[in-house]
């Protein structure tokens, strides 16, 4: 309307503009990656080929390998490493209470998290920040530390137990240590982060609309949950209880230190045979079925569960 | 149907006041607008009678009983978010049963329902789609549809069309005016747009600061705004500041102001010498070379000083004797031109007091 000065300024950057134009168009090619540029993986690849691949094969190869007691072992191929696994009832009752462990921790970790999870997710406390904290502190200390704080909690002269024999409430004080109730405690404590964190992820993209709508529909607030926001939420689920369950029939430290070697389970049982028994191709086959057993269930679970999912993008 | 009658609705978050004192009786069947800028409280009107906000102060009533302490799901309300909000892991015929299961409504009685309304927001055929699978348009009719199925007493809309595109936001305004009309449901409707609020209420609440500054219909709202603010929000105004002078046998007031006289409408019972604010829509305004000819046209000479074309019409700017300017609308055909002098010329009863 007033600005015709304006309008006939614009006739420099009009041609600024048009210079730009092109230049626009390169970058958009530009994003097509060159040819070799292949070459920018080669030092990730060459150090997963070195320390992951490698040792992995010089394992695999262990496992086939005969026992010997005088060496590492003997010469010649075998399956009998396998088949002793197998069939011996024995290690198959320390993978069965492994499996069994790592997946109570897991459901444990998901009926602890997921409430934490949608609390945060949802609030607008201005403590937010340090709820964070609470969640994430138990990856801010050591997990050998951490094991030693519940050494002195749950053992048989520890602070609870002391407390309830003081108070005259037992008289030989409670399992609470060298048993798989202090494993799983311990398990549980320690990988609670890594339920919560996909979890409240999961929640947070959740529209809070649609929980609102689902109120208004006439649905409770326990209906809105069941049927809402837990299925919407289940990816979350599905990456928590995965990553749960993988570190927990994978770890070592956490039994050893509170279940001593009185809770059989498959890491402390291998770290055995390699270091005490020095059967090591025995030892190498077990890490390998234990590998295998996780990657079974962890596929039958995502199976299972992506049933569920269709829906969801 | 239902009536909705709001009684002394306060809403506080922390030290700011959301909604202040605010009272309004919905009639049977009755579309009524809440309209006014973001933050005006009209959301948090809407959340309380939903239940989803809980007052500090005042009643909810629908059909006399008082629900103000019921949660949501007992209240029977149908609502359509902004964002639609569908369930995303449900197809439009599970997004539109989850009402009618919570209700527990037999299965075949389910099905026949769903498939009615489905008919009446035109989009049968779609029920095994995802709402991913929808245009934004059809997302919002599944919306009204899953708000309208439960047969619910009131229907409340929060901004409904705000993400649609112009063309689109045009036609769904008819749309839902004459669905409304054809369930006869008591509706209440959240938007800042004036154009929607006026196309399709029988009532329009102007809300400010968490008070009702007007409530009146469309006509009502923009041709006699009770203050100046109202003015403001809806439509352009030209405002000139002036003193009664006398008042004539027909009921109008003639104001003398820097401009002249002018004789114009009010409300309100002014003598001789009160201040009056005179109101003139730019669209009330007919440029002219000749002075009035009649006593019913009241006429203001001025300079046009810039003119522009926007299509269905011209907006001229003429500049007053005292220095002020008079924005204008004239056809898109008029002939004025920038440096010409003319008289704006506008009927008495479009010329408003605003009472202050």
């Amino acid at each position: 309307m007033d600005h015709p000065p304006i309008a006939l300024d614009s006739g420099p950057a009009a041609v600024a503009g048009a210079s730009v134009a092109p230049r626009g168009g390169r970058l958009v090619s530009a994003r097509r990656l060159p040819k070799n540029s292949v070459l920018l993986i080669l030092p990730t690849l060459l150090f997963l080929a070195c320390f992951l691949v490698a040792p992995y094969f010089n394992m695999l190869v262990m496992s086939f390998r005969n026992p010997s007691t005088s060496a590492v072992y003997a010469p010649g191929f075998t399956v009998a490493n396998y088949t002793r696994a197998l069939t011996d009832p024995y290690y198959f009752g320390v993978l069965a209470q492994t499996v069994v462990l790592g997946a109570v921790t897991t459901l444990i970790c998901v009926l602890i998290a997921y409430p934490v999870a949608y609390h945060l997710a949802r609030t607008s406390s201005r403590w937010k920040g340090l709820l964070y904290v609470g969640v994430l502190s138990p990856l801010l200390v050591g997990v050998v530390i951490r094991c030693y704080g519940w050494i002195i909690l749950l053992a048989n002269n520890g602070l609870i137990n002391n407390a309830v024999k003081k108070l005259g409430l037992v008289k030989l004080g409670l399992p609470l240590m060298y048993n798989s109730f202090g494993v799983g405690v311990g398990l549980v404590h320690v990988f609670l982060p890594f339920m919560v964190l996909p979890i409240l992820s999961a929640i947070q993209s959740i529209d809070p609309a649609l929980e609102d709508a689902a109120r208004s529909l006439g649905a409770s607030r326990a209906r809105t949950m069941a049927r809402i926001v837990i299925p919407l939420s289940l990816p979350g689920i599905q990456a928590g209880a995965i990553l749960v369950f993988v570190l927990s029939i994978s770890a070592y430290v956490i039994p050893i230190l509170l279940g001593a070697l009185k809770v059989k389970l498959m890491p402390t049982l291998v770290v055995q045979l390699l270091i005490d028994a020095f059967l090591w191709p025995f030892g190498a086959a077990l890490a390998f079925i234990l590998a295998a057993s996780g990657g079974i269930v962890v596929y039958l679970f995502i199976r299972a569960t992506g049933r569920l999912m269709r829906g969801l993008r | 149907m239902t009536k909705v009658t709001i009684s002394r609705l306060t809403k506080r978050f922390g030290t700011a006041i959301a909604v202040d004192d605010l009272s309004i009786e919905i009639g049977e069947g009755e579309l009524v607008s809440l309209l006014g800028p973001s933050g005006c409280g009209k959301t948090t009107t809407l959340r309380s009678i939903a239940g989803f906000v809980e007052p500090d102060v005042g009643q909810i009533l629908f059909d006399g009983v008082d629900i103000t302490s019921l949660p949501p799901e007992r209240r029977n309300i149908g609502m359509v978010f902004q964002n639609y909000a569908l369930f995303p892991h449900m197809t439009v015929r599970q997004n539109l049963s989850f009402g009618l299961e919570m209700r527990r409504v037999a299965r075949n009685e389910m099905a026949e329902r769903i498939d009615a309304v489905l008919d009446i927001v035109q989009l049968a055929g779609l029920e095994d789609r995802y709402p991913r699978e929808l245009s934004g348009g059809q997302q919002q009719r599944v919306a009204l549809a899953r708000g309208l199925v439960i047969e619910p007493a009131v229907l409340l809309l929060d901004e409904p069309l705000a993400n649609l595109d112009a063309k689109l936001r045009e036609e769904m305004r008819f749309f839902i005016r004459s669905l409304q009309k054809r369930v006869g449901i008591t509706t209440v409707y959240v938007t800042h747009d004036q154009a929607e609020a006026m196309v399709i209420s029988d009532r329009i609440v102007v809300m400010f600061d968490g008070r009702i500054r007007q409530i009146g219909d469309a006509t009502k709202i923009y041709a006699r705004p009770v203050s100046r603010e109202v003015a403001d929000f809806i439509g352009l105004s030209n405002f000139i500041d002036g003193r009664v002078k006398a008042r004539s046998e027909d009921g109008y007031y003639l104001v003398e102001t820097p401009l002249g006289e002018i004789r114009c409408r009010s409300e309100l019972t002014l003598a001789a010498g009160d201040a009056a604010l005179v109101m003139v829509r730019p669209e009330s305004v007919r440029l002219s070379r000749e002075p009035p000819d009649n006593p019913d046209l009241n006429g203001i000479t001025g300079r046009v000083r810039d003119r522009f074309y926007l299509g269905n019409i011209a907006g001229y700017r003429v500049l007053c004797g005292d220095g002020s300017v008079l924005q204008v609308q004239e056809a898109p055909w008029h002939a004025g031109a920038v440096g010409d002098t003319v008289w704006c010329l506008f009927k008495s009863e479009l010329a408003w007091i605003i009472p202050r």
